[in-house]
């Protein structure tokens, strides 16, 4: 097929990842013409080599890591994918269990990734598997609990409640 | 200082020139953190030009500084870098806190990283609020401090019995 310099449409995407890995592609969505694929946490770094590694689709650059806390749900990570030659870009997500919030690491894949995913452990208390230095990124040395899960309490909300409509409540309303 | 340190009262005059004096020559510590630092930076420069209030910017580090303006947001884990330029700025010090988030938190009210107000680790003389404030805001903050200047026991001040840390009062 050879690159081409056009970017692939999300459903092409969607048929090369498919063709490889099959179930691990638990779910798939076009967002703003994005590719939003949900894998597998087994597969997660074997998907992310193959957006890269393939020449089609040729994903050499890693945008962001972070999480999503889901509540009873779990916790997902999501990782952004961009081809600087097609100009296409693919989001990754993984869900974890909220018992066992543990996925391996892409940061060898993807320097990038180092730092993103060390912000993602502090903020959401997931661990990245053989990641090379899992230590607080950003948050103070003696600071306890992960301040982007929904169960984090803040203490001065505590003290006063939020005077404003609370979010996700309006949405209830309408 | 033979004229400070002595414990006969200092006449009148006396103290009027030496506070005179003080107030017009405030070399600034610029301890900016946020949007409001750019607020900060406009008023040294020539449009609102606060070197005609005597307050000269910027001091080349805490040692050689009069007055310290916080402008921003301080966060927990500035706040000590904050507290350590604070007291290696010599006495007699002043501090401006500059913006809502360095006078409460701001918006930034339920953070749990935001320190809610800068007087939680350093003694504040003035606070002017905005978000961020207007340049002409912080030259009458300065006006005012240079009131608050003025009508200063130099003995007291210089003492550094003010500037202390609480506990040790």
């Amino acid at each position: 097929m050879g690159s081409s310099p056009r970017p692939l449409a999300p459903g092409d995407v969607e048929a090369r990842l498919r063709a490889r890995f099959g179930d691990d592609v638990v779910a798939f969505e076009e967002q703003h013409g994005h590719a939003v694929a949900t894998v597998t946490r087994a597969r997660y770094r074997e998907v992310v080599a193959f957006l890269r590694d393939e020449p089609d689709l040729a994903c050499d650059y890693c945008d962001f890591t972070t999480g999503v806390d889901l509540r009873e749900r779990g916790l997902e990570v999501v990782t952004h994918l961009y081809s600087t030659t097609h100009r296409h870009n693919v989001r990754l997500k993984v869900l974890l269990p909220p018992e066992d919030p543990v996925c391996p690491t892409i940061s060898d894949l993807f320097p990038t990734a180092d730092w993103h995913e060390r912000e993602t452990m502090e903020m959401f208390g997931i661990r990245f598997e053989g990641h090379p230095q899992p230590v607080s990124l950003l948050l103070p040395e003696q600071f306890e609990g992960h301040p982007l899960r929904k169960d984090f309490v803040l203490m001065t909300r505590e003290a006063k409640p939020w005077p404003g409509a609370v979010e996700g409540e309006e949405e209830e309303e309408e | 200082m033979g004229l400070i340190t002595e414990q006969l009262p200092l006449p009148q005059p006396v103290k009027f020139i030496l506070n005179w004096g003080r107030r017009y020559s405030l070399w600034v510590m610029n301890f900016g953190l946020a949007c409001c630092a750019i607020e900060l930076i406009a008023t040294s420069t020539s449009k609102h030009d606060f070197i005609r209030l005597g307050v000269i910017p910027f001091a080349h580090g805490p040692r050689q500084a009069d007055l310290l303006v916080v402008a921003g947001t301080v966060t927990d884990k500035m706040a000590p870098a904050l507290k350590r330029v604070y007291d290696q700025i010599p006495d007699p010090k002043y501090v401006i806190s500059f913006g809502s988030c360095s006078n409460c938190g701001g918006p930034y009210w339920d953070s749990y990283s935001v320190t809610k107000g800068v007087d939680q680790i350093i003694p504040v003389d003035v606070y002017v609020p905005g978000c961020p404030p207007r340049p002409e805001a912080l030259l009458h903050g300065i006006v005012r401090l240079q009131e608050k200047i003025a009508k200063e026991d130099i003995r007291e001040k210089w003492s550094g019995k003010l500037t202390a840390p609480a506990g040790s009062r």
